[in-house]
């Protein structure tokens, strides 16, 4: 069964292949700031959300230091763990940034994550659809619900 | 910018706290980390130096529950005060639905609440956002402090509080004003999101 | 690249039938020395040939017959051969079907020796 869950459906078929190829253990497709599109292998929404927001620091922070020595940006980059690798990467889509985080084990590598990103990339940017149109979401009755969350939330 | 799938049903919205060094921005999202359930909260990280000063950021993941029929997720962002991590302020400040300014009671910090608030305005500028459309809410922490120390609310709502956003009174350390804060903002990313491109 | 590297691969590639000879690393399926063909994707080739040679070594250990020596893949449009070296390095050759596997597995060996 795959383990992918899409925000953007669009993302889905892409991304299950470059997981089965690439042998990827956990990957996020996000946007510059953080907000998940698209996961493989995380299992809590929460743990999920904490990886996107320290991945997006990483590249934003690297974007940084690579305009202070005259680079427009890193392509990728590559943490190597003794037991997990990490790659990180920006592509350009129809839809503007986004950015990839994979986790990835010894039974795959860093060449066959890069390998495979390249045609990710390339899959995501030809399904990538036009820019949807934004639709009123939540009822104007919804102080109640937030109220009642919230209350929970805190014990109150 | 909030992300919003009409397929699972899910929101998820950026909140940053911002203001002055030290003002308790960290303190705020410690509280709510020991408030809310394990299993509605992820892990806090804090990105911070040796003595404990956020360096980069925090950054607590938040179950509400479900709104309007949407599984709702905020994510809680603090920036480092310190007036030399603007680089940073500016990588955080990417993206955010909410504002919460914790601003320094204490009547000798009203300088810096007031050079924050204004960088705060600048950073958001540089990303093309006009901070009046910004959802924001004040925090004025630490009116636990003794009276000839801290300003008083509405003396901090006169000096801070240009549009007449929310604000409330806070002793973030024992929770005071923690929880209207967090509610607050929340009504008013929420609002907004509620009142984007009517169909 | 280093020119015992160089040389090491040029006498490869000087073998009749060879499109291609690179130096991977072994665990992270990486080019560290390269003489490849236009047209032959050195990337690809080493990342595939890292993660297949990985695998293959945890077969013949698990079939009880060791360490493995030398990969042989034999596939419709050429052929594959890896052979690993030391410190973490892996030989790989893209050549012809028709290639003498004989020769090219001796300039392997002198690869495999500057690498040492």
């Amino acid at each position: 069964m795959s383990r992918v869950r899409a925000v953007e459906p669009w993302i889905e078929d892409p991304l299950v292949r470059f997981v089965t190829e690439a042998g990827a253990r956990l990957t996020l497709i996000m946007t510059p700031s953080g907000q998940v599109l698209a996961q493989h292998g995380f299992t809590r929404a929460v743990d999920v959300m904490a990886a996107a927001a320290l991945g997006a620091a990483i590249v934003s922070s690297t974007r940084e230091i690579a305009t202070t020595i005259g680079e427009e940006t890193f392509r990728a980059l590559n943490h190597q763990g003794i037991q997990h690798g990490i790659f990180l990467a920006e592509m350009a889509t129809p839809r503007g940034p986004l950015l990839a985080l994979v986790v990835y084990g010894p039974e795959s590598s860093v060449g066959l994550v890069q390998l495979f990103y390249e045609d990710l990339v390339q899959e995501l940017v030809a399904a990538c659809p036009d820019e949807e149109p934004t639709k009123p979401v939540i009822a104007a009755d919804f102080e109640r619900d937030l109220h009642n969350s919230l209350a929970f939330l805190f014990g109150r | 910018m909030s992300l919003v799938n009409f397929t699972t049903r899910e929101i998820t919205c950026k909140i940053v706290y911002y203001g002055p060094g030290r003002s308790g921005k960290t303190t705020n999202l410690q509280y709510i980390y020991g408030c809310v359930p394990e299993d509605r909260r992820g892990k806090m990280v804090s990105l911070a130096t040796r003595t404990d000063r956020t360096l980069f950021f925090d950054f607590l993941p938040l179950e509400l529950g479900s709104i309007s029929g949407f599984a709702t997720r905020f994510q809680l962002y603090t920036v480092p005060g310190q007036v030399y991590y603007n680089a940073t302020r500016k990588l955080v400040l990417q993206g955010a639905d909410g504002v919460v300014f914790v601003a320094d009671s204490q009547a000798r910090q009203l300088d810096d609440n007031l050079a924050s608030l204004q960088n705060l305005q600048v950073n958001l500028l540089e990303q093309g956002i006009d901070v009046r459309t910004m959802p924001t809410v004040l925090q004025y922490n630490k009116q636990d402090l003794p009276a000839d120390l801290i300003l008083s609310p509405s003396a901090l709502d006169s000096a801070l509080n240009f549009r007449d956003d929310p604000s409330y009174p806070a002793d973030a350390l024992t929770g005071v004003g923690v929880f209207e804060t967090l509610k607050s903002i929340s009504e008013l990313v929420l609002k907004k999101l509620s009142q984007e491109s009517p169909a | 690249m280093s020119e015992q590297f160089k040389q090491a691969l040029d006498g490869i590639t000087r073998v009749r039938g060879v499109r291609g000879a690179l130096m991977v690393t072994d665990d992270d399926g990486l080019i560290i020395a390269d003489a490849v063909m236009e047209g032959v994707r050195g990337d690809a080739v080493a990342a595939l040939a890292a993660s297949l040679s990985a695998r293959m070594a945890k077969a013949t250990v698990g079939a009880g017959v060791g360490e493995q020596h030398f990969l042989h893949l034999q596939a419709e449009n050429g052929t594959l051969l890896s052979m690993p070296a030391p410190n973490g390095v892996l030989i790989v050759v893209l050549a012809e079907n028709d290639v003498n596997v004989g020769l090219v597995r001796l300039e392997m060996l002198r690869a495999v020796e500057a690498v040492k």
